[in-house]
C-alpha cells in the first residue's frame, strides 16, 4: 500500500469506529453538537499523530515489558498540552466538552494504533496511518453531529436552520437525538449499511452454536 | 543496550516520564496567564448577570464587560459580625484561601455545616447593586460540596432581602451530563422570584422533585429538581440553608433589612 492509502483506507474499507467498533464512549457524549465534534476531532487526530510518530521514533528502544507504559505517558501527556491550549485559547468550546478531551487517553483508537501500527513500521508510515484514523473518526463524529444537532435542535454549529416549534417555527425537534442514546442507534445503523454494502466487513461468529459439537462429541 | 535489559527498561521509563513531565509542565506554566486572564473575564461575566445590568443572553465585549465589572460597589463583610468591613481589600480578597487560614478562617461546627465546607472565610466580598441611590441586588457568594466536587456560586437577591433575584454555579465538576445541569441556564432562571425565607425568618428555599401547584405556598420557596442530579439538587438546598443561616449570611441580611445600606459617594459616580 502507498502512503496515500493509508490515510484513505481508515475512511471507510478500515474506519475505527465502524469497523473495529473503537473510541465509542466519546462518540456517544459529544456528539449532539456539531461545533464540539469537529474539535473533538482535530484533539483526537492531534494527539494520535504525536504519538504516533513519538512512538515510531523510539519504537526500536522500547522494552516490550514497559511498551504500555510508555506509550500511555506518551498519550496522556500530548492530550494534557492539548487541553491545556483548548481552555486557554477556546475557553466556552473547552468547557462544553467538559472531561471528554482528557478522556481522550482512554479513547482505544489511539492506544490501539500506537500497538498495531506505530510499534512495527516507519514515521512516515505511522504519520500517514494516524491521519487516515484521525480523519474516519471525524468522518463519523461529523456525520453523527450534523444528524443529532440538525434534527434534535435545529441547528448547526449553534446556527439556528430550522426554527423550532417552542420559539414559534413549524419545527418539532426530536428530544431523543439530544440524549447520548441517539448516537448509538445512529451508528448501528451505519455499522449495519456499511455492512450490508461490504460484506466483508461483516465479523465471523465468535462461537459456535453449543448444540453442534455434543453432536460431533456423540458419534 | 539489549531491549531485554531491566536496566533499558528503568532508563527508557525514566527518559520519558522527565521529557513527558517537562512538556506538560512547560504547558501548564507558559499557560498560566491566560488561564488566570478566562478565570478572571468568566468570573465577572458571571457576576455581571446576576447584576441585571446586562440583558440576559447578551454578550458584551470582555473589555467593555470588565470596565462595568470594575465599577460595580463590592464590600467586604464580617460573616460573623453581620456588617460591612472597610479595613479590608475586596479586590485582592481570596475567600478560598482564606477559608484555611488560621487569622481569616474559621471552623464549621459540625451540626451546622449543611454545606459540608469544613472551614470557612471569617469574610467575605458581596457585590451591591445600584440604581440611582436604591438598592436593587446583593450578590453574596456561595458554595458547598456536592456530589464529587466543591460547588462555587452566587446568590443575588432583591432589596428585600429575601426574593431570588438571580443564581449562578460557575465552578463545579460534576456528573457530566447529570449534576452539571445546575449550570443550565434555563434551570437557574426558574430560581428568580423565589423566596429564601418563610414568615419565621428561617431559610426554606429548596429544589426538590414532584408537581406541585404553581400558586401555592410551596411553590414560593422551590425549584425543580433535576432529573438524575437528585444528590446534587440536594446539595444545593443544602448549601443555600447554610449560607442564609445562621452561621452564613443571616445576620448581615437582617440587619440590612432594618438598616438598609447607602450608596458610598466613590462608587455612586461610577466614573472613578
Amino acid at each position: 500500500m502507498s502512503l496515500k492509502q493509508y490515510v484513505t483506507a481508515p475512511l471507510l474499507k478500515e474506519n475505527p469506529v465502524t469497523l473495529h467498533v473503537l473510541g465509542i464512549c466519546a462518540a456517544l457524549a459529544i456528539t449532539n453538537s456539531l461545533t464540539s465534534s469537529l474539535i473533538m476531532s482535530v484533539a483526537l487526530t492531534t494527539v494520535l499523530i504525536i504519538s504516533n510518530a513519538t512512538i515510531s521514533l523510539i519504537r526500536h528502544h522500547l522494552p516490550n515489558s514497559v511498551r504500555m507504559i510508555v506509550q500511555i505517558t506518551i498519550i496522556a501527556s500530548s492530550v494534557t498540552v492539548i487541553d491545556q491550549l483548548l481552555t486557554a485559547y477556546l475557553p466556552t468550546a473547552a468547557s462544553a466538552l467538559s472531561v471528554y478531551i482528557s478522556l481522550i487517553v482512554t479513547n482505544c483508537i489511539v492506544l490501539g494504533r500506537a500497538e498495531a501500527c506505530a510499534m512495527n513500521h516507519g514515521v512516515r508510515r505511522s504519520i500517514a496511518d494516524a491521519i487516515g484514523n484521525g480523519l474516519g473518526y471525524s468522518a463519523i463524529l461529523i456525520f453523527v453531529a450534523t444528524i443529532r444537532e440538525l434534527f434534535g435542535n435545529g441547528s448547526l454549529m449553534g446556527v439556528k436552520i430550522l426554527e423550532l416549534a417552542r420559539d414559534g417555527g413549524w419545527f418539532q425537534p426530536n428530544e431523543m437525538l439530544m440524549l447520548a442514546p441517539s448516537a448509538f442507534f445512529i451508528i448501528g445503523f451505519m455499522v449495519w449499511g456499511i455492512r450490508s454494502w461490504k460484506p466483508e466487513q461483516r465479523e465471523q461468529p465468535e462461537f459456535k452454536s453449543m448444540v453442534a459439537p455434543r453432536e460431533v462429541e456423540g458419534q | 543496550m539489549d531491549n531485554n535489559d531491566p536496566r533499558k527498561a528503568v532508563i527508557v521509563v525514566a527518559l520519558v516520564a522527565v521529557v513527558c513531565s517537562s512538556l506538560v509542565s512547560a504547558a501548564v506554566v507558559l499557560l498560566r496567564p491566560v488561564h488566570l486572564n478566562n478565570q478572571l473575564l468568566e468570573r465577572s461575566r458571571n457576576i455581571m448577570q446576576l447584576t441585571g445590568l446586562i440583558e440576559p443572553g447578551q454578550t458584551l465585549e470582555d473589555a467593555k464587560m470588565l470596565a462595568l465589572f470594575k465599577r460595580l460597589d463590592v464590600r467586604m463583610v464580617d460573616i460573623d459580625q453581620g456588617a460591612f468591613d472597610g479595613s479590608m481589600d475586596p479586590k485582592t480578597f481570596d475567600q478560598r484561601r482564606a477559608a484555611g487560614d488560621p487569622q481569616l478562617g474559621v471552623a464549621v461546627p459540625a451540626g451546622r455545616d449543611l454545606a459540608r465546607l469544613g472551614t470557612r472565610s471569617r469574610y467575605a466580598p458581596v457585590y451591591l447593586v445600584w440604581d440611582e441611590n436604591q438598592l436593587q441586588r446583593i450578590i453574596l457568594p456561595i458554595r458547598g460540596a456536592g456530589m464529587w466536587s466543591m460547588l462555587y456560586g452566587y446568590l443575588a437577591l432583591e432589596s428585600d432581602m429575601n426574593t431570588v433575584a438571580a443564581a449562578s454555579f460557575y465552578e463545579q465538576t460534576e456528573t457530566p451530563g447529570l449534576g452539571d445541569q445546575i449550570t443550565r441556564p434555563d434551570w437557574l432562571a426558574k430560581w428568580r422570584g423565589r423566596k429564601v425565607y418563610d414568615e419565621l425568618g428561617d431559610p426554606v428555599f429548596a429544589v426538590g422533585p414532584g408537581r406541585i401547584a404553581p400558586d401555592s405556598s410551596a411553590a414560593l420557596h422551590r425549584v425543580d429538581a433535576l432529573t438524575g442530579a437528585t444528590i446534587t439538587g440536594d446539595a444545593v438546598t443544602s448549601l443555600v440553608h447554610y449560607w442564609l443561616g445562621p452561621h452564613g449570611f443571616q445576620l448581615l441580611l437582617n440587619q440590612l433589612r432594618e438598616q438598609p445600606p447607602t450608596q458610598a459617594a466613590t462608587a455612586a459616580g461610577g466614573d472613578s
